[in-house]
């Protein structure tokens, strides 16, 4: 059997799994450099904690499952879940909840379910969701490294800080902010030390999502008005800041081709006509501007980088469509009915959930098939002068 | 919306027709350029040609010729009959003087690679020929006529299916066409056959067109060319305006580059905007596609009365010093090609034929080229090789979206692993071209076309199955259908004795030989009619 079997086609693109990958960590580094530049070094040792268990965690499960580690290993997928992950987690959490989120994620979504290219549900996502389901406290503050000038004055109804005008900021790249991080991360080193508990208090700050409930209105814009600059850290732009890197990683990855338009298009165009339809200034502070519902929160990472994670994704152009405008739609009813803080992780896994069944029925016309009628000779579509 | 088109093209300087989009395709690099440095060049005569005549199992074989015959050029060796398909026949041409000295089946370089009944030629070397009846007017000759010479020709389809020409000709006889489309678009890396030829033949392959056309009776014929080609484009065009006295017997059609755009109905597609529905035959929407070479091949058969004794290969690979295109004799072995382009054997690593994406690796360099050997790749180990990294598929859905039918590779790849077939067919692996496209930028590097290539024959074997298991219910049914029936006819016939003399009445003229010797056949019908008599009056009794 034969020549025939030793299998045309013989050429190739090259492309390969690691190179995707290598490619999907570039597109990320933007919206890492602007999240170190407001929140600091919690968001790299988030990542290098992420990493490093990733790593072990998938070496040990290649290692059970008869799997070559240094080829598979190689293929970096295991570092781009970490970098995911390490994203979403809120800088300044300890080390054991990224570790315990990234082993769930890797052990559990990833390789329980057959590795790459098996897992139903987004590892990253899921992990993230895991935490945020079983330690719901540690999973809503994010730290920004300041030094306290005097005490904060009062914590709203939600026991969440209100940000004074007595803080005075730290730049989170200096050492002092630093330590700080490197202390949130591993409270065991600092215990004895100092006592952490005091600016471990100091240092939550609301949650994007919060803010946004509250606030309405563009920080950017406001910081254009006020004339501050947009990359102040106190100008409070951060988040819209770092969407846009996302946002620009993510055009980046269209670019390149390893990403199609359809997943992140229908996100975005879903959660901009909700927002647009729903949105009443009246009532801005319940449902927030189109505008802020794009680049207020998470929403450019997760339309770019978490949905598309195509092993996880409908894998059909059509299906692709109505995936996006599912997670676009979840997003938004989560964000905006729902009592979650965060509203991608769990849009996203909805999504995952729905993925397969839109690939069994949401299919393009094969070519040839379904014609409607015979277009016969005499009605051939050209111009015959 | 003609106008705009005239206006267009008055603009861009193009023909009137405008090339249309197509699903999928991809861009690989050509590799193209090496074997077209130079011109195309005829082989020198090989001491041994061995024709192929084809497979035993694809039709009648006739042999005119036996060992030990002295043969002239252009003489018919052998004619295959395809009568059995429906088709005609088609003969096969001696491409030199000389002797044949066996007749064996021997492996051939063509895609399928079966072995195929050869006809071994010991050349002469005189080159000693039959005289050639040219026809240089070719208008004078009727479509069937031409049809004719075409079949006496031994043409077949050169891109690489081998479908007698002529019988795809003669479809004009069944169904009014419309348009006779050439295929100059070779899209498959590595081979550059056509564009070479049209480089420097364009009057005759355009001439060659012109016959095809009105052999088919074909209202227009469009030349379909890629973009890429901008030298043969430019030679078509000047062939089409010495042409120009025989008033727009062409015209030409600029396809945008990309693989698989020669494949049949991706090409219609883009040329006429017709898409033909799967199981569909072309002609159906009056439309016959032929390759440019047999625009050649039909141009030799009339105007200079030539047989089919020779082709245009392409030769390449990085293993040849000086990657050539060659008019070829039918039969020259693989291995004598690649020595007149200076092949290093120690740096080739396989031999390919046809191109990089749909050819298959030939096992043996002793192989005879035939017909349809279009491309010849003596290629180095440091091209053309599989991808080892072999991984999971990760639903990235690249292969989709390059597939030129727009299947899901993706899909079919995960059914096939799990031997699905009722889904394999529901997602259409049956409409699967084989082109390879999915293969190409599948980032797992998975060996996605092998394994549909499998699962088809899995499909078919199963298929077969049911076939033989439904035959044999059939006729088990059957069996106990009859079992009954006769039970039940015995029973009527003890029941009901009037019924059975009827019955004997009715056997009675049949069974004459046994029975005439007794009864005359006079006493038979009167006592058929007394039975018939005595059955009616007892029916009326009973219904009254
Ligand atoms: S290109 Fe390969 S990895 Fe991607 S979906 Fe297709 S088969 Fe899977
Ligand atoms: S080989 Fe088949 S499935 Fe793959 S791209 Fe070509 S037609 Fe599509």
């Amino acid at each position: 059997m034969s020549a025939l079997q030793a299998g045309a086609p013989f050429q190739h693109s090259g492309r390969n799994i690691t190179q995707l990958m290598q490619t999907l960590m570039y597109a990320l580094l933007p919206g890492i450099f602007a999240s170190l530049w407001f929140f600091g070094f919690g968001i790299l040792i988030n990542i290098a904690i992420a990493i490093t268990f990733a790593v072990l965690a998938e070496a040990a499960m290649l290692r059970l499952r008869n799997r070559d580690i240094r080829s598979h290993l190689g293929d970096r997928s295991a570092l781009v879940t970490a970098l995911l992950f390490a994203i979403a987690i809120p800088p300044g959490s300890p080390w054991w909840l990224v570790a315990l989120g990234i082993v769930f994620a890797i052990v559990i979504v990833k390789h329980l379910y057959g590795g790459l290219g098996q897992n139903p549900f987004n590892p990253a996502m899921c992990g993230y969701a895991m935490l945020l389901l079983a330690f719901p406290l540690e999973m809503t503050g994010w730290h920004i490294p300041f030094e306290v000038i005097t005490e904060p004055q009062s914590t709203d109804n939600l026991g969440i800080l209100i940000l004074t005008a007595e803080r005075e900021f730290l730049s989170p790249l200096s050492w002092g902010g630093f330590k700080q991080a490197l202390l949130l991360a591993f409270p065991f080193v600092a215990s004895g030390v100092i006592d952490i508990s005091e600016f471990v208090d100091g240092l939550a700050m609301a949650t994007p999502l919060i803010e946004f409930k509250m606030a309405g209105k563009s920080a950017i814009l406001a910081a254009r008005e006020s004339g501050a600059s947009l990359f102040a850290r106190e100008s409070e732009t951060a988040w819209e800041i770092i969407n846009i890197s996302y946002l620009f990683g993510g055009l980046f990855l269209l670019y390149k081709k390893i990403i199609s338009w359809h997943i992140p298009l229908a996100i975005i165009a879903t959660v901009f006509v909700l927002a647009a339809l729903f949105y009443a200034p009246g009532s801005v502070a319940i449902y927030g501007t189109p505008y802020l519902h794009l680049f207020g929160s998470a929403t450019m990472i997760g339309a770019f980088f978490i949905a598309t994670d195509p092993v996880s994704a409908a894998t059909t152009r059509p299906g692709k469509l109505v995936y996006g405008i599912v997670i676009g739609v979840s997003i938004y009813a989560i964000r905006v009915w729902g009592s979650y803080l965060d509203s991608i992780a769990f849009a996203v896994l909805f999504g995952n959930f729905c993925a397969p069944v839109l690939d069994q029925y949401c299919r393009p016309r094969i070519f040839g098939h379904g014609l409607r009628s015979k277009s016969r000779p005499n009605e051939a579509p050209v111009n015959r002068e | 919306m003609s106008t705009l088109k005239q206006l267009a093209s008055k603009f861009l300087g193009h023909d009137s027709v405008f090339a249309r989009r197509t699903a999928g395709g991809i861009q690989p690099p050509p590799f193209k350029e090496h074997s077209l440095r130079s011109r195309i060049m005829s082989t020198p005569i090989p001491p041994q040609l061995t024709i192929p005549i084809g497979p035993e199992s694809s039709g009648e074989i006739t042999r005119l010729v036996d060992i030990a015959d002295q043969v002239l050029k252009y003489q018919k060796l052998a004619v295959i009959s395809f009568s059995a398909k429906g088709r005609s026949d088609v003969p096969v041409h001696a491409p030199t003087s000389g002797v044949i000295t066996s007749i064996e089946n021997s492996i051939v370089a063509d895609h399928s690679q079966q072995q195929q009944l050869c006809i071994n030629l010991t050349v002469d070397g005189h080159d000693e020929a039959l005289l050639l009846k040219p026809h240089t007017n070719h208008s004078q000759l009727s479509s069937a006529d031409l049809v004719a010479l075409i079949r006496d020709a031994g043409v077949i389809g050169m891109g690489g299916a081998g479908f007698p020409t002529a019988d795809k000709l003669s479809a004009y006889s069944v169904l009014p066409i419309e348009f006779l489309i050439i295929n100059a678009a070779e899209c498959e890396p590595y081979i550059s056959a056509d564009e070479a030829l049209l480089r420097e033949r364009a009057n005759r392959v355009v001439l060659g067109a012109e016959i095809l056309k009105r052999a088919c009776a074909a209202q227009r014929c469009i030349i379909a060319i890629e973009d890429t080609k901008p030298d043969a484009i430019a030679a078509i065009k000047q062939a089409l305006l010495n042409e120009a006295s025989n008033q727009q017997c062409c015209e030409l059609v600029i396809v945008p580059s990309k693989y698989p755009a020669g494949s049949e109905k991706q090409l219609i597609q883009c040329a006429t905007g017709i898409e033909i529905a799967t199981g569909q035959h072309p002609t159906e929407h009056g439309i016959i596609m032929h390759n440019v070479g047999t625009a050649y091949a039909a141009y030799e058969a009339i105007i200079e009365g030539k047989p089919c004794i020779s082709r245009f290969t392409t030769l390449c690979g990085q293993a040849l010093k000086t990657p050539k295109n060659f008019e070829v004799l039918i039969g020259t072995a693989v291995g004598f090609l690649f020595e007149l382009c200076g092949i290093e054997a120690n740096k080739k690593q396989k031999s390919i034929v046809g191109g990089s994406l749909m050819g298959s690796e030939l096992g043996n360099d002793k192989a005879a080229t035939c017909k349809t050997t279009n491309c010849l790749i003596a290629a180095s180990s440091n091209e053309l090789q599989a991808p080892k990294a072999e991984r999971a598929c990760i639903r990235c859905g690249y292969c989709a979206d390059a597939c030129p039918s727009k299947l899901l590779p993706q899909q079919l790849f995960a059914f096939s692993k799990t031997l699905d077939t009722t889904q394999l067919l529901e997602h259409g692996i049956l409409d699967c071209i084989e082109c390879g496209a999915c293969d190409y930028v599948c980032p797992s590097q998975l060996p996605l076309v092998s394994t549909y290539k499998e699962s088809k024959k899995l499909i078919e074997t199963r298929r077969q199955s049911l076939e033989y298991s439904d035959y044999w219910q059939q006729r088990f049914q059957f069996r106990q259908y009859r079992v009954k029936k006769e039970k039940d006819q015995a029973l009527s016939r003890k029941l009901d004795a009037p019924l059975q003399s009827m019955q004997a009445a009715e056997r009675a003229p049949k069974n004459k030989n046994n029975e005439a010797d007794f009864i005359s056949k006079e006493q038979a019908s009167r006592d058929i009619a007394a039975a018939v008599a005595r059955v009616k009056a007892r029916r009326n009794e009973k219904n009254k």
